[in-house]
């Protein structure tokens, strides 16, 4: 995984939370560490929206379990996790 | 540079410290500073932690003041506040086993060194288990089949070495925390170290809190110290501080608010009912942030819960501020898991299914949860609808939402007057829907609830009184949706800047807390006038209401009464009681007779009742052997009443009628053959009703020259509610004048209870004087002195006009009266009474009501002729009165 295909998973997440979640809001306030379930933004349906999001655009698959804070609570978890699962890594 | 003392913690204690790591960092790392440099670094290490001190000092003297919780939970805090001043100096790596320390130390303190060793041994058997080298499904295995054995000791199919008192704490420390262990476990990269593994079960406050069953496991170890450390205390803090507010406002709501169902006689009383019932709900609220207070005190930066959710502005909103723990739970261990098996079919598909069967889990698991406090497993129709209909909100507002999305802000939005228009509406009107549906969460059936509409529609006008406030109320949820503060996220707590955030949170806290103890202190209360005296001193006692008193009382009489967790003070006195604490009927010295007469009692047995030696004469009586034949020279008393009389909770010979014999006797010449006898025609759970039956059946037949009835404040609520019954179960009634207040009141045996209440109510007074009359007619025409004697409950608080009013009908119906209301003044409780759960007066209380009666009885020698002189030193008529009136 190089910094670039990072940076996108980056940008594409973002992309998608600021045009489902919060249309309308200043890109430049949504930072990579904005906590996204524990700051509220993101409740159950909008996070198994974006699981649906992150399944299909980057053709893996979560388990039940990774729909949490610890996984998906900022975009860099979330790119993280994205990085993990295309590496092919637990 | 210093080297931090921490280094190396950060994979055996959490994953996020870095604010207090930071934090510390930078202190440690400060060389030799200028005067304002130490000074701001004295403020760092003593004036913040000198502050924080102050708050939890000012709490514990307001939970002191106000009698928050229990005593127990009052010891808590001191040891809560010497913990939180050692664990502020502690480095890093000793603060989490000194917590787990401290926790134990705390159950010990709450228990005793016996009971909390098999608090402690019990789950330190099923964490054991659930670290056993086995595979997972083996563990899962196991802990299910050691579940279910302790659900098999806890309702008593075996006896158990420990104290009842562990069941409740140690459901609610390991029923749902393990489910949630076992989950997070199986799936973490990094186990915790094992000193947060069993502080995540042995939490400090939840000795004291058996409500408080769930935290989520990931997040207790990802919210450790993840903040600036006395920010995360002073959070915390300022929760203790809303807690005890909201503690301080239940009871305000629980003694002044509340309304019985069948008081509900207008929509206003509806109102009034609805509202009251849902601001109950201020009790658990209190406790969240009570536990959750103390918690963050130890570095626990866990989310705030019940946040606003009076404010809720839609289903969703409600659901996702009031126990988000709960909430969590659920979406972690059945939401996600139904949805992605399920998603397959469709998110839409997916999305219902998922939410319904969290609402039915939830159902189930509220009773689940029940089981381990009280040891049943209530199933209702009234739960299941309030779920069901509550899901089918949530659904519906979920598709909501799906389709259209919901209005989310980075930051805080200013928002136009039509969008706080537009808020303040919805929130009125998610609140009303939530009153309503909690009326039906916690009426007795449904048709209980649909007898309120009923009652309501019928409308009383003498009833208006109730409603006042309940507009009142609407319209200030309404302001507060509309002009309250700007909504926050309601699922994780808002990162604050360390510095303003603490000092803010800080006034904040000593603005509520130094005024609740300020006006806590008699000398300030007391000079307030009498009103608002009455009403601080009222609301610092921690004690049943009126109506729960009575539900207590009650639970003496039928074993149907029901104590659940909706009249939350009422089932920890019940939680407490042994699960078998039978109705005499249930043992072998009481029998139901199938009619009019409820109980017998059978002759010559002697047996246990509520741990104490029951033994019955030859004619059905507790008492020693007498012939039905009265001997020469004897004065015969028949003392007749209930379970006071008939001396449930103390042993054979312990009654006051044994011991007022003994004293008349003791007063006679002591050279002298027993003059007295007195009889004890006592059977509990039975009331004026059957009382008079047994009279005219039992008494007489003994030609007694007194008969002394001994009446209680209920006796009058007890007769209505055992007519209405009678009533229902068909059978006869010998009395007329009875059956015609039955019928001409409309009470038929389909009319629900709540409605028949309602409408015999009216004729309460009657029924009592017609029973009255009929005693006292009965008693002279056979030539002896009918004596009506008032006996208070222990601890039971009656308005003094209802006991003049009952005095007044049994003077009027020809009784003589004696009045030992208040005999318990200035006693301590505890020393007189049975148990807690069981206000009926031990062998001292009988003590002393055999000592007032026969005092009592030499005042009134002259009307109740049985030879006592009237003795110089006894307490005189005046006397009687006017301690009754002082004690009132």
């Amino acid at each position: 995984m190089t910094v670039d295909q990072a940076s996108q998973i980056r940008e594409a997440v973002k992309g998608f939370i600021l045009s489902e979640f919060l249309p309308g809001e200043d890109p430049g306030e949504l930072r990579d560490d904005t906590p996204l379930i524990t700051g509220g933004i993101l409740d159950s349906i909008a996070t198994l929206k974006l699981v649906a999001y992150v399944e299909e655009s980057f053709g893996i698959d979560l388990a039940p379990h990774e729909a949490d804070a610890d996984h998906l609570n900022t975009i860099s978890d979330i790119s993280r996790l994205v990085e993990s699962k295309l590496q092919g890594r637990p | 540079m210093a080297r931090p003392r921490w280094r190396g913690v950060r994979g055996r204690v959490g994953a996020n410290m870095s604010g207090e790591r930071a934090a510390e960092s930078a202190a440690l790392a400060a060389g030799p500073d200028s005067v304002p440099d130490l000074l701001e670094r004295l403020w760092e290490r003593v004036g913040k932690f000198l502050l924080l001190a102050l708050q939890l000092g000012l709490a514990i003297i307001a939970v002191y003041l106000f009698e928050i919780e229990s005593r127990a939970f009052l010891h808590l805090s001191i040891l809560t506040f010497f913990g939180f001043a050692l664990h502020y100096f502690l480095p890093l790596p000793l603060r989490l086993p000194f917590f787990l320390a401290l926790s134990l130390a705390g159950i010990v303190l709450v228990f005793g060194l016996e009971t909390a060793s098999w608090l402690v041994a019990l789950g330190l058997g099923l964490f054991g288990i659930a670290h056993l080298p086995l595979g997972y499904r083996a563990r899962v295995g196991l802990l299910l089949a050691t579940a279910g054995l302790l659900a098999c000791l806890r309702v008593g199919w075996a006896p158990v070495p420990w104290s009842a008192a562990v069941w409740p704490i140690l459901g609610s420390m390991f029923m749902f925390r393990m489910a949630v262990y076992l989950y997070d476990t199986k799936h973490e990269k990094q186990p915790a170290p094992w000193s947060q593994r069993l502080a995540y079960f042995f939490l400090l406050p939840n000795v004291c809190f058996p409500l408080f069953p769930v935290v989520d496991y990931k997040t207790f170890r990802r919210t450790y110290y993840d903040g600036e450390r006395h920010q995360i205390y002073q959070v915390g803090m300022l929760w203790i501080v809303r807690g005890i507010v909201h503690l301080v406002l239940y009871r305000f709501v629980y003694y002044y608010c509340t309304i019985a169902p069948a008081e509900v006689a207008s929509f206003g009383d509806l109102a009034r009912y609805m509202l009251a019932t849902f601001l109950l709900y201020l009790r658990v609220s209190g406790q969240f942030h009570l536990v959750v207070g103390m918690l963050h005190l130890f570095g626990f930066n866990l989310p705030e819960t019940h946040h606003l959710f009076y404010l809720a502005s839609s289903f969703n909103d409600f659901w996702r501020r009031i126990n988000i723990y709960w909430k969590d739970f659920m979406m972690k261990l059945f939401y996600y898991p139904a949805y992605f098996k399920l998603r397959k079919r469709g998110p839409t598909t997916a999305l219902v299914i998922s939410t319904l069967i969290v609402f039915a889990g939830t159902w189930l698991l509220h009773s689940y949860q029940w089981f381990w406090l009280r040891g049943g497993f209530p199933i209702t129709l009234q739960d299941g609808l309030f779920w069901a209909v509550l899901g089918g909100l949530v659904v519906a507002n979920s598709l909501y939402e799906a389709k259209y999305g919901r209005a989310r802000s980075l930051g805080r939005r200013t928002r136009t007057l039509a969008e706080n228009l537009s808020l303040g509406l919805r929130t009125a009107g998610t609140f009303a829907s939530i009153c309503v549906l909690w009326s039906l969460w916690n009426s007795e059936s449904v048709s209980e609830w649909l007898a309120l509409w009923s009652a309501a529609a019928r409308g009383v006008p003498e009833s208006g009184s109730h409603s006042g406030w309940a507009p009142t109320a609407f319209a200030a949820v309404i302001a507060g949706g509309t002009l309250g503060p700007p909504r926050r996220s309601p699922t994780g707590s808002t990162p604050r800047a360390a510095g303003k955030g603490f000092l803010r949170d800080a006034a904040r806290a000593l603005g509520w807390i130094i005024p609740l103890c300020v006006i806590g202190l008699p000398p300030v209360y007391t000079r307030l006038g009498s009103t608002v005296a009455d009403a601080v001193d009222t609301l610092k006692r921690a004690r049943l209401s009126d109506h729960d008193a009575a539900q207590l009382q009650k639970g003496y009489y039928e074993d149907l009464v029901r104590v659940d967790r909706f009249n939350s003070q009422l089932w920890e006195v019940y939680m407490n009681r042994p699960v078998h604490w039978e109705i005499i009927y249930e043992t072998p010295a009481g029998r139901l007779t199938g009619d009019i007469a409820y109980i017998d009692l059978v002759p010559s047995v002697t047996t246990q009742f509520h741990g104490k030696a029951f033994t019955t004469n030859s004619h059905g009586l507790r008492d020693q052997e007498y012939a039905l034949a009265k001997p020469p020279g004897t004065v015969r008393i028949a003392m007749i009443g209930s379970s006071h009389v008939v001396g449930e909770g103390v042993g054979d010979g312990e009654t006051f009628e044994a011991k007022l014999e003994q004293l008349l006797d003791a007063a006679s010449a002591p050279d002298a053959a027993p003059r007295y006898e007195v009889l004890n025609f006592g059977i509990g759970a039975t009331t004026p009703l059957e009382i008079l039956v047994r009279l005219e059946r039992k008494v007489f037949d003994f030609a007694p020259d007194a008969v002394f009835w001994v009446a209680q404040a209920i006796d009058v609520d007890q007769l209505v509610t055992r007519l209405i019954e009678v009533r229902k179960r068909g059978l006869e009634i010998p009395y007329d004048a009875l059956r015609e207040t039955l019928d001409q009141a409309g009470v038929s045996p389909d009319t629900a209870e709540s409605v028949a209440q309602r409408l015999l109510r009216p004729y309460a007074p009657g029924l009592l004087r017609w029973v009255y009359q009929r005693v006292v007619e009965e008693t002279r025409a056979r030539g002896a002195v009918p004596v009506w004697i008032f006996l208070p409950r222990v601890a039971e608080r009656i308005e003094p006009s209802k006991i003049d009013q009952l005095a007044l009908i049994a003077q009027e119906a020809g009784f003589v009266v004696i009045d030992l209301s208040g005999m318990y003044a200035g006693l301590d409780v505890d020393a007189i009474r049975v148990a807690e759960w069981d206000n009926h007066p031990n062998a001292r209380g009988h003590e002393l009501i055999a000592q007032r009666l026969l005092e009592a009885l030499r005042v009134n020698s002259a009307r109740i002729p049985l030879g006592l002189s009237s003795s110089s030193d006894s307490v005189s008529r005046n006397d009687e009165s006017r301690q009754a009136m002082e004690s009132r």
